[in-house]
């Protein structure tokens, strides 16, 4: 089985290289043979994907059959392993995420490649483009990272996951992440096809912007599983400790992000050509710079599990990118003159401009810390250590402006906003927000108390001054349609929605990220308490007293485990039962907390067995009370819920043949829409 | 470099001029320091039972505090003490300060080349005024109803 694995990566990589290299040719002849050329390309690079898709299949099932002749199942995995986690290897080290990392490329691939008679030219230079990318990637997985090679003696059990990857979550974080950074390598390739190919108007962005909100979609999921993993299991009390790994997948986040506001401008008024190209151009790069950082253990991270020397393969991939993207700019930007300029510095455009500022700022920033290690050991010869107090410090005024802005930019219209429609428009909420801002120091919220106090108390003025914002323009619409449609407001509002889902589904993914911002304002208000606990004793915290009932321990072929039974109890009654948990994993012999959680919309109370005391042999229990964490999560499904009600197309659009529509604007758009020479075969 | 240096000092401490008492210095010096036994870790949040590290660190921490009014000096101790990789802030002196400085370096720069397009914009659109000024009024007209349409 593992020479079938070996086989099938040997025969993709193949297949891939024949895709690019006549992809290219293909690019270049624009005749009959070209066009047949092409074809071929494509059919090979579909056919990389079945090939990708078997040796991935064999690692799983050699995973799932403990076949420790593999060296990295031996390495990753161990018979009393539970089935899911099996399955989760795959992903669990480097040679088998790299693995995984060229099968979703080629699932992407495989997707566009099916999808190419929308629009067949380019469709097929996008195509050259990923292949080009899955060159790449399937070169390191079978020359660099193998992972199908073999053990010389075979042992009868593996080493085991590592523990802290045994968690639900665990196995759907990693794919997720990796769908989202897999999935810029998409809008990248249209991207570049699109300039190489000098194509005509703003078509490859509609064709692309589906792409990338899915992909935008998949990469807030991974890190929001991430976040969540990281409080669940890693048992310090937060979600998100800016690890460089943490940050490198933050960086095509925010820049994704910036690039999928500014891309508006672009369909709406033709502006910003040259700022969207380099924002999916920098998006990949990102992407691959932050594969590079978690993977070369040039910074140091908890995500330990990959250090090797394979960055010096990304370093020159990286490079690469950037010469063949500097290469086409410079060669056909006059493409990408803007055919609008902006009119008023009170307008739509102006916020997108302003809003793109701070979201690439964050980025830097974030960059900077990230790599600031890095430069230090360069110039002064040792690697200075950044952490959570740097990235607070820097990111918190820029993550506020950013709030301000959400709330200021929906209530501006396109091309010049009148002062006097703008007075309108924000004096309900601008009212609201200070009221809420005054309401809340008397209930403790005072921004003199510490910087802390005062970022949150301004997160909650700001989020106010959103909600308010978004509330006010379904409200404005809804009426409207109220009264032409004759219904009422939840009706007006319903059709408003459906009418432009793409605009107010936006509006709901902006009201997400403001609830997940107010449940990291919560973090100012965080109280920890410690405690040794010997049966009976109590630990107050807050107004919860924990007191000790049973210390348990546990033993299955996995692991061994010990556990403590609190009773909580809130102004004295009785509320619930918890029990944190230490297991002690017997493969790997590594460690891990279970925190115990009792979650409210108010705070979560959160209990971590943190061990036994061995003078006294009674457990450490450490307490902690984190207000509004839920708040995070339900604004993070809100995203989930607004992304994918911005991918639902209009009401209008559904009852009109959009294939002929697009069919229609191809021709239209003259020869770029088609390579099909005259005279060529169907 | 003083001046910038003075002013991301002033921007960043706005929150040490809020300080109340020792122990939130206790915990806001403690945030920035690492555990050295190798368990990655902050020092406040190191939760494995018997590290030979954390409680001697804690020890000094507490002293430290007690002893000095300035948290920087604190820092400094056990960047001396336990090595410059222990404190997870660049310092605000010397080579460090770049850290702080290159985010918002970055953020004024953008503000300038947003500002330099902006004025290069208007030029355009005064340079176009003329012209627009012979435009047909109905067409004036129906523009001003379809931005009035699709504000909605």
């Amino acid at each position: 089985m593992p020479l079938l694995g070996d086989f099938c990566l040997l025969f993709a990589l193949a297949l891939a290289a024949y895709c690019f290299v006549v992809g290219i040719i293909g690019f270049i002849r624009k005749d009959e043979i070209g066009f047949r050329l092409t074809e071929t390309a494509r059919r090979a690079g579909m056919a990389s994907f079945f090939a990708v898709t078997i040796a991935a299949l064999v690692l799983v099932w050699a995973g799932l059959n403990n076949d420790f002749s593999i060296a990295y199942i031996q390495q990753h995995s161990n018979r009393a392993l539970p089935t899911p986690y099996k399955i989760a290897v795959l992903w669990s080290g480097q040679e088998g995420s790299l693995l995984f990392w060229s099968w979703l490329l080629a699932t992407y691939a495989f997707v566009l490649r099916i999808r190419h008679k929308v629009d067949t030219r380019l469709f097929a230079n996008a195509s050259t483009v990923l292949a080009g990318v899955q060159v790449f990637f399937l070169l390191i997985t079978f020359f660099v990272a193998n992972p199908f090679g073999m053990m010389s003696t075979v042992a009868a059990d593996g080493n085991g996951l590592n523990p802290l990857l045994q968690y639900p979550e665990m196995v759907i974080h990693p794919p997720m992440l990796y769908l989202g950074y897999v999935g810029f390598s998409v809008p990248f390739a249209f991207a570049l096809a699109a300039l190489m190919m000098r194509y005509p108007g703003e078509k490859w962005i509609h064709i692309t912007r589906r792409w990338t909100m899915v992909t935008w979609l998949f990469l807030t999921c991974g890190i929001s599983l991430g976040a969540h993993w990281a409080y669940a299991v890693l048992g310090w009390g937060g979600y998100w400790g800016w690890d460089p790994v943490e940050n490198a997948s933050l960086l095509p986040w925010l820049s994704g992000t910036a690039f999928l506001h500014s891309v508006m401008m672009q369909e709406k008024r033709g502006m910003m050509k040259v700022w969207n190209m380099w924002l999916i151009f920098i998006t990949f790069m990102l992407s691959i710079l932050g594969t590079l950082l978690t993977r070369s253990g040039v910074v140091q991270s908890v995500h330990a599990f990959a250090q090797s020397s394979i960055g010096s393969w990304f370093y020159v991939f990286l490079m690469i990118i950037l010469m063949v993207c500097v290469a086409a700019f410079v060669k056909n930007r006059r493409h990408l003159e803007s055919e609008n300029k902006l009119e008023s510095l009170v307008s739509r455009e102006s916020s997108f401009l302003f809003n793109n500022l701070v979201l690439l700022a964050a980025c830097f920033a974030v960059l900077c810390g990230t790599l600031f290690p890095i430069l230090s050991e360069w110039v002064r010869g040792f690697k200075i250590t950044v952490g959570a107090p740097f990235f607070n410090k820097v990111m918190l005024p820029i993550g506020l402006s950013l709030i301000f802005l959400t709330a200021v930019g929906p209530l501006l219209a396109w091309r010049k906003t009148s002062l006097g429609s703008l007075k309108k428009n924000f004096a309900i909420p601008a009212g609201l927000s200070v009221l809420v801002g005054a309401g809340l120091i008397p209930l403790g919220v005072k921004p003199w108390n510490g910087i802390a106090y005062f970022y949150a108390w301004l997160t909650f003025v700001f989020s106010t001054l959103v909600i308010a914002t978004i509330l006010s323009e379904f409200i404005r619409g809804g009426r409207v349609l109220q009264g032409k449609l004759n219904t009422n407001i939840f009706g007006g509002m319903y059709h408003l929605t459906r009418r432009n889902m793409r605009r107010y589904g936006g509006y709901i993914v902006h009201f997400g990220v403001i609830l997940a911002c107010i449940g990291i304002a919560g973090q100012a208000f965080n109280q920890e308490k410690e405690q040794e606990m010997a049966q009976g004793d109590k630990l107050q915290i807050g107004s919860y007293t924990l007191v000790g009932q049973e210390y348990t321990e546990d033993d299955n072929a996995n692991y061994g485990s010990n556990a403590a039974v609190l009773d909580v109890y809130k102004n004295g009654k009785y509320i619930t039962r918890l029990t944190p948990e230490h297991r002690q994993f017997k493969a790997s012999n590594q460690g891990t907390t279970i925190v115990a959680d009792y979650s409210t919309l108010k705070e979560d109370l959160y209990v971590i067995y943190e061990g036994l005391n061995p003078d006294t042999q009674h457990p450490i229990i450490k307490a902690f009370i984190n207000p509004l964490v839920n708040w995070l999560w339900i604004g993070v499904l809100t995203v989930v819920l607004g992304t994918g009600l911005a991918l639902v197309p209009n009401a209008a659009q559904l009852k009109s043949p959009v294939t002929v529509t697009a069919a229609a604007g191809a021709l239209e758009s003259g020869g770029g829409a088609s390579m099909r020479p005259a005279g060529a075969r169907k | 470099m003083k001046f910038a240096a003075t002013i991301v000092a002033l921007f960043l401490s706005v929150g040490s001029l809020m300080a109340a008492d020792n122990s939130s210095r206790f915990e806001s010096v403690g945030s920035k320091i690492m555990c050295s036994c190798g368990c990655g870790q902050m020092l406040l949040k190191c939760n494995h039972v018997g590290c030979p590290n954390s409680a001697t660190m804690i020890r000094q921490l507490h002293e430290q505090v007690a002893a000095t009014d300035d948290d920087q000096a604190v820092l400094n101790f056990f960047r001396k003490e336990w090595g410059v990789t222990t404190v997870v802030e660049p310092d605000r002196h010397g080579f460090e300060l770049i850290a702080w400085i290159l985010p918002f370096a970055g953020l004024g720069l953008g503000v300038f080349l947003l500002v330099i397009v902006v004025h290069k914009w208007h030029v355009y659109e005064a340079e176009l005024k003329p012209a627009e000024t012979k435009l047909d009024p109905r067409l004036e007209s129906l523009r001003a109803r379809a931005r009035k349409e699709t504000e909605i």
